[in-house]
């Protein structure tokens, strides 16, 4: 597996998914770039690219949730944060990523509660 | 001085700027990277995160008795002290 | 201009199981629902993995390698609206299934 092709090929083919859902590539290249070489690596393992930041378990319907893009699944949740939970994808009015807060789901009113 | 344990995945980049965080304050921690340990830990790992109220989302950070989801470098320095 | 091409025998579509066709050599799924046909994009809107060999369960279709779902009806992903497989026209003539290519 050429790592650097399939990151590629990620882009190519996530790019249009999160326009269409009011999301872009997090401006910050270095990021953007390191994310998605872990879910190329991900990927090369497990034949899913995985979000990096969100750990599997041996639930499938769980871990289907989580499988990048996985903004439709964590809507309300990015949404509220600007930006996807490993941060590849921020709303495309994001200029400055640096600025967001990185907000656990429990505190935007989704799943779990009483963290912090 | 508060004892410091960061659940993190070896693949992500929050995981990282948090074990950052700490080494640039001089505060010594203990990471361990929840895909790097074999099943049974894993699953402990997940059940004591999900008991805290918080999803298989990392890092999750015990500082104290106290616990952080997510990369927060106010909510670090608020249970630090 | 619409094309409108044969992709298959009516009688030899089994009932609710999904079936490959292809028109103009674009991929194309057909599902036999009593004496209707519907026909869509055979390409999840995801990573592109064939949905022929996903699972139907009633107008639901889940994709075969990461679960999408989509409406066979209207194409629509179930977890965003704003997400969708394209739909066909199916038309049936003398026990043909047609399929009108936009």
């Amino acid at each position: 597996m050429n790592i650097n092709a399939r990151k590629e090929a990620l882009r190519f083919l996530f790019r249009p998914i999160a326009d269409k859902l009011g999301y872009k590539f997090t401006p910050v290249e270095e990021d953007a770039d390191f994310l998605l070489e872990k879910e190329a690596e991900i990927e090369a393992e497990t034949g899913i690219p995985y979000c990096p930041c969100q750990a599997r378990t041996l639930d499938r319907a769980e871990n289907m949730k989580m499988v990048c893009p996985c903004i439709p699944f964590h809507r309300a949740h990015y949404d509220a944060m600007r930006r996807c939970w490993c941060g590849l994808f921020v709303h495309k009015d994001v200029t400055d990523p640096d600025k967001l807060k990185q907000v656990p789901e429990s505190s935007t009113g989704g799943r779990g509660a009483g963290i912090k | 001085m508060k004892k410091i344990t960061i659940y993190a995945l070896s693949t992500c980049l929050w995981c990282r700027k948090s074990k950052k965080y700490f080494e640039e304050k001089n505060v010594p921690f203990e990471a361990i990277d929840y895909d790097k340990q074999d099943p049974e830990k894993q699953k402990a790992m997940m059940a004591e995160m999900r008991a805290a109220g918080c999803t298989g989302s990392f890092p999750f950070i015990k500082i104290g008795g106290a616990c952080v989801q997510g990369y927060d470098p106010e909510e670090f320095e608020k249970h630090l002290k | 201009m619409d094309r409108v091409i044969e992709v298959a025998e009516f009688l030899n579509l089994a009932e609710g199981k999904p079936t490959a066709v292809f028109p103009l050599g674009l991929p194309v799924l057909l599902v036999r629902r009593g004496a209707e046909v519907r026909a869509l994009e055979n390409r999840c809107a995801h990573m592109g993995c064939p949905l022929t060999s996903g699972t139907l369960e009633g107008d639901i279709l889940r994709c075969p390698c990461h679960d999408w779902r989509f409406n066979i009806r209207d194409g629509t992903f179930l977890d965003a609206p704003e997400l969708s497989v394209k739909v066909y026209a199916a038309e049936l003539r003398d026990g043909k299934v047609f399929v009108r290519i936009p």
